[in-house]
């Protein structure tokens, strides 16, 4: 498949089942709402070392939220519901309740319940209280600068980890400049982070490695500058540099989506932009239960 | 199936007692099985269709009382579903140990109304006498779920032992409002009677104005910002439970925190302040 000069490979990205909740966090300002999800999704690229994968999904106006303030919603995904509940309690007590003003909510109703409140209340140290608002539970925690405001319990959801695309460019202006333009796409798909720093991974990985106890390293298939000598290089003649973009999602559907939003950014530069080719990780389709294959997803 | 329309055919004479007319009866058996209840009425027993005409009218499930200047006490007693309106006045017991479904008196109700309610919606028009949401006679446990809404006035000792639930009356209420109170939430529009939250434990209490004394266990939290009160005026206001005295935006409020007698937690705020 060719998209405006840009060659679309045939192959498939595979991803994982992943278990995923979505926060609401909001604070007195856009700014502090930006400290709080900033501080609690820093850290939160990969599950292979970091315990979960976590970004911020979208602004939210104050029409939007519970508490009618700024506020952003942040989804989580970790390999298991103890690692998530782990990840949402570690993360919401150490990042959003020390961040002065915020307060966090569910933003999700339906499914397996994970702590939120009630797994930080205990920092009230008695003084903290339990107080339903129709059919929502909270909990009120008091700190220094008044009352932490944090729901009881939030939903987790049966997600998609491990999406992927893969932009072969000329040069590295040129990657980055398509990897942009695909991050800014594929933030408008609700559902949907790109857990890596900017939406943008540049060090990608294949299983294990020459050393022993070695999880991942370095896609030597994928660096440009292995081109000659390794011998199952994937990088084409004319590819200076590579880069990939990780999408979590919260069902099958909402990473396919991404995923067509991002390699669709990415055509529109087109070859005249300098990108060469698309194309996606997989491990041959033995190990994840999705295969996202780009020629359907752009079909 | 309609509803049923009951008309009460002779107001004078002693208290009826309504516990076993429930919108369950009436989707269980049907008219004739409403028709035969046996009612208490002073010293006797009638058949309801002795005391009440019966009227197929209103919404399916629905039971709506004409008591005339009759005193009918415990309506909605243990009711668990569907709807009982009451085009008039309540005496004593009105949705008492109610679990579900909705009760909505027209007019004023006697006390003990939702006393030891755990579940549905009480919606009183006018006053509501002593012990709402409160224990029983000899009981230990008060309101425990469910939600109760009174626009006129309250006597005293609402809300008393109450564990979980709502209670907002959008008038004043008399003495000793929360007492013993474990949770929950109880909401005063205009004045509250001297000491408030006596020996409470746990919950909020929140009022327009300063009540008339403070229980002696209380101490003065001062002002602060309280984000939940955001949360439940937007709640309350939906279920026309925010009393027309209490602000409509702000969150601040002076917080008294007590019964420190009783090793209580609980609090007492005060909007009207802020």
């Amino acid at each position: 498949m060719r998209l405006n000069g840009v060659h679309i490979e045939d192959t498939f990205a595979e991803a994982f089942p992943m278990l995923g909740t979505r926060l609401v966090i909001t604070a007195d300002t856009p700014a502090w709402v930006q400290a709080a999800v900033v501080s609690m999704t820093g850290f939160a690229t990969s599950v292979i070392a970091c315990g979960c994968e976590a970004a911020m999904e979208r602004v939210l106006p104050p029409d939007e939220t519970p508490d009618s303030r700024p506020g952003a919603a942040v989804l989580l995904f970790a390999m298991s519901k103890a690692e998530l509940a782990k990840q949402v309690a570690r993360r919401v007590g150490q990042c959003v309740m020390t961040c002065p003003g915020t307060a966090c909510y569910a933003g999700l109703r339906d499914g397996p319940t994970i702590p939120l409140g009630n797994a930080l209340r205990y920092f009230g140290d008695g003084w903290q209280i339990a107080k339903r608002v129709g059919s929502r539970r909270y909990w009120r925690i008091p700190v220094m600068d008044g009352e932490f405001l944090c729901e009881a319990a939030t939903a987790a959801v049966d997600g998609v980890g491990g999406g992927n695309v893969i932009i072969l460019a000329a040069n590295r202006r040129a990657g980055l400049a398509a990897a942009q333009a695909a991050v800014l796409a594929i933030r408008d798909v609700p559902g949907a982070i790109l857990p890596f720093p900017g939406g943008v991974v540049r060090s990608g990985s294949k299983i294990g490695g020459k050393y022993k106890g070695l999880i991942a390293s370095t896609n030597t298939a994928f660096c440009p500058t292995l081109r000659a000598a390794v011998p199952a290089s994937l990088v084409p003649e004319g590819v200076e540099s590579i880069l990939e973009l990780v999408i979590d999602g919260v069902s099958e559907a909402t990473v396919a989506a991404a995923m067509r939003a991002g390699i669709g950014a990415v055509a529109d530069l087109g070859a005249a932009g300098g990108v060469v080719s698309v194309t996606a990780g997989n491990y041959g389709g033995k190990l994840g239960r999705y295969q996202f294959r780009l020629h359907e997803v752009m079909a | 199936m309609s509803g049923i329309v009951l008309t009460i055919r002779d107001p004078a004479g002693p208290p009826i007692d309504m516990s076993g007319v429930l919108p369950e009866r009436l989707a269980e058996g049907g008219r004739e099985a409403l028709a035969g209840l046996m009612l208490v009425r002073g010293r006797g027993r009638h058949r309801l269709d002795a005391l009440f005409t019966l009227e197929d009218s209103g919404p399916a499930g629905t039971l709506i009382l004409h008591p005339g200047g009759a005193v009918l006490d415990g309506v909605g007693t243990g009711m668990n579903t569907g709807e009982i309106r009451v085009e008039g006045e309540c005496g004593a017991y009105a949705g008492s140990a109610m679990r579900g479904g909705t009760l909505a008196v027209a007019g004023n109700c006697g006390a003990f109304a939702a006393a030891e309610m755990s579940g549905g919606r009480l919606r009183v028009a006018g006053d509501a006498g002593d012990f709402l949401g409160a224990p029983l006679a000899g009981g230990t446990r008060g309101m425990s779920g469910g939600s109760v809404v009174v626009m006129g006035n309250a006597g005293d000792r609402v809300g008393e032992r109450i564990r979980r639930g709502l209670i907002a009356v959008h008038g004043r209420v008399g003495s000793l409002c929360g007492a013993r109170m474990i949770a929950g939430t109880i909401v005063v529009g205009a004045g509250c009677g001297p000491d408030p939250g006596q020996a409470m434990r746990r919950g909020s209490i929140l009022l327009a104005q300063a009540p008339d004394a403070v229980p002696s266990g209380f101490v003065d939290g001062g002002m602060n910002d309280w984000l939940f009160l955001d949360l439940m005026r937007k709640e309350l206001i939906d279920g026309g439970a925010w009393p027309s005295g209490f602000p409509t935006a702000g969150t601040r409020a002076r917080r008294l925190i007590g019964d420190r007698s009783a090793g209580g937690i609980g609090e007492v705020l005060v909007l009207a302040e802020a």
